[in-house]
């Protein structure tokens, strides 16, 4: 069991000592169901820190903002910034070290186990209490959940509500850390790649029936890259701006502007954004499903995203984040490729 | 419907290999359907997915992607590059439903301009029957 102490102390113990800029971690949310991101600089302020299934953001986000902040500054603030993973998070963190995104010197890392748990899915949660308010959120025994709303006290099986993500995940503590809280026990997964089993079995009429429902609903909101932590291009090939436009630009000119995408919620460039989102991520996406839950008209990205990530197991052996000194999927090749839909 | 059809094939060839191949097929006079819109990329593994989705959207009943046989790329290693990316985009294009015979890969070498005009056909014999691509396409 992860003590919440033991990390408030040790956060409060690398901030005395200066070790980090700041911590980032999670704080209680307002209303009580998912815990907020909070940046703690002063030590006397690590109280607010907690662990528990409500934490289900990816932080790592914020790294890359902070990466992306100090590279515009003329001093930057190079010391690290101390985060608080889980073990998706940690991933990403992987991820972004085997990119020389970051360095491995740049974040502290306070490393949470979700040892047989992960975190809530709140769609999930809300169904289970047909639209009440919930006051309090906590860890019975083991399996259980209490969730305290105005009608008193309901259990809930964790089983119930933990975010899909986490059933399916590989492993459930961090791969990557400077402390670790919690230990890193083994969990059998038994279908590691649920989600996309049943788009999968259908024909390909059903699945395409079934994309061009969800892909139709995207409004092009771009929330699914702004809180992705591998959507960190300086300029987005959805949206390319970079040409500079001057009273001596011919139309011509602009017109010539290569356009991939254009940015009408059509259907047909709908399917063109997500398509080149998901190839992007093919193996990066280290499925926090941060997307998915940041999509406001509920489109199941996470599939997308699922789907390749399967691909890069089972054709190339890449499992990804795990090895920060490995070559990237997209960056290397092995002599034995499958090559058999080659003629 | 589809007796009249005709599909449009979008080939990215390699500058080294399948497009020297499709050259050899024009002027050895080899006979092939015409349903082909060449394009000349200098390796396939320059061939980006945003090319191929693009072909897609703009109205490409078929997209073929052709390099060199492995361990004859001119830049050594484009091709291996190359046959990992396009079978993530086939994986992609077909869990969205898209037709798998819409897409494909092949190696086709200097040498080989009869292998380019068989590939050509049988694309275009394999596409016939599955009318227009409509899922990707712009404008309806």
């Amino acid at each position: 069991m992860v003590e919440m102490e033991q990390l408030q102390k040790e956060a409060k113990e690398i901030l005395k000592q200066g070790k980090v800029k700041f911590v980032i971690g999670y704080s209680k949310g307002s209303q009580n169901l998912t815990a907020t991101p909070v940046f703690i600089k002063k030590p006397e302020h690590t109280s607010r820190l907690i662990w528990d299934p409500t934490c289900v953001q990816n932080l790592v986000k914020f790294i890359v903002d902070d990466k992306q902040k100090q590279s515009r500054e003329k001093k930057p603030d190079e010391r690290p910034v101390g985060i608080v993973v889980k073990g998706c998070d940690s991933r990403a963190i992987n991820v972004l070290i085997q990119e020389k995104f970051i360095d491995r010197d740049d974040v502290y890392i306070l490393g949470l186990s979700c040892e047989e748990l992960g975190v809530v899915d709140e769609k999930k949660i809300a169904q289970k209490l047909e639209g009440k308010k919930i006051e309090k959120i906590e860890f019975a025994k083991k399996n259980n959940l209490i969730v305290s709303t105005k009608d008193g006290e309901k259990k809930i099986p964790v089983k119930d509500v933990l975010a899909d993500r986490c059933l399916e995940c590989k492993a459930h503590f961090p791969v990557i850390y400077d402390q670790l809280f919690g230990e890193e026990t083994e969990r059998e997964v038994k279908e590691p790649y649920k989600s996309i089993k049943k788009t999968e079995s259908q024909s390909p009429k059903k699945r395409w029936d079934f994309w061009k429902e969800q892909l139709e609903k995207c409004i092009r909101c771009y929330a699914c890259r702004s809180i992705c932590p591998m959507c960190y291009c300086d300029e987005c090939v959805a949206d390319s701006i970079n040409m500079a436009v001057t009273a001596e630009t011919t139309a011509e000119e602009k017109a010539q502007k290569i356009k991939w995408i254009e940015r009408s919620p059509a259907l047909s460039e709908n399917i063109g954004y997500h398509l080149i989102r998901a190839i992007h991520l093919a193996g990066r996406c280290i499925d926090c499903g941060e997307c998915e839950r940041a999509c406001p008209v509920d489109i199941p990205l996470r599939l997308l995203n699922k789907k390749l990530e399967k691909a890069a197991h089972e054709l190339f052996d890449y499992d990804v984040g795990f090895d920060h000194k490995k070559p990237s999927l997209i960056s290397s090749f092995k002599d034995e490729d499958p090559e058999d839909f080659i003629r | 419907m589809t007796k009249d059809f005709e599909p449009t094939i979008v080939a990215f060839l390699c500058k080294w290999c399948s497009s020297a191949g499709s050259d050899l097929a024009g002027v050895s006079r080899m006979k092939y359907p015409p349903n082909v819109i060449p394009i000349t990329v200098m390796c396939s593994g320059s061939v980006s997915p945003l090319y191929i989705f693009n072909a897609f959207q703009k109205g490409a009943d078929g997209v073929l992607v052709s390099g060199c046989h492995p361990g004859d790329c001119h830049y050594i290693k484009g091709n291996f590059y190359a046959r990992r990316r396009i079978a993530l985009v086939k994986e992609l294009l077909d869990f969205i439903g898209l037709e798998s015979e819409r897409f494909k890969m092949s190696w086709v070498s200097a040498a080989e301009g009869t292998k380019y005009t068989e590939i050509i056909k049988d694309f275009v014999k394999e596409l016939k029957p599955l009318g227009p691509q409509k899922k990707l396409r712009r404008d309806q």
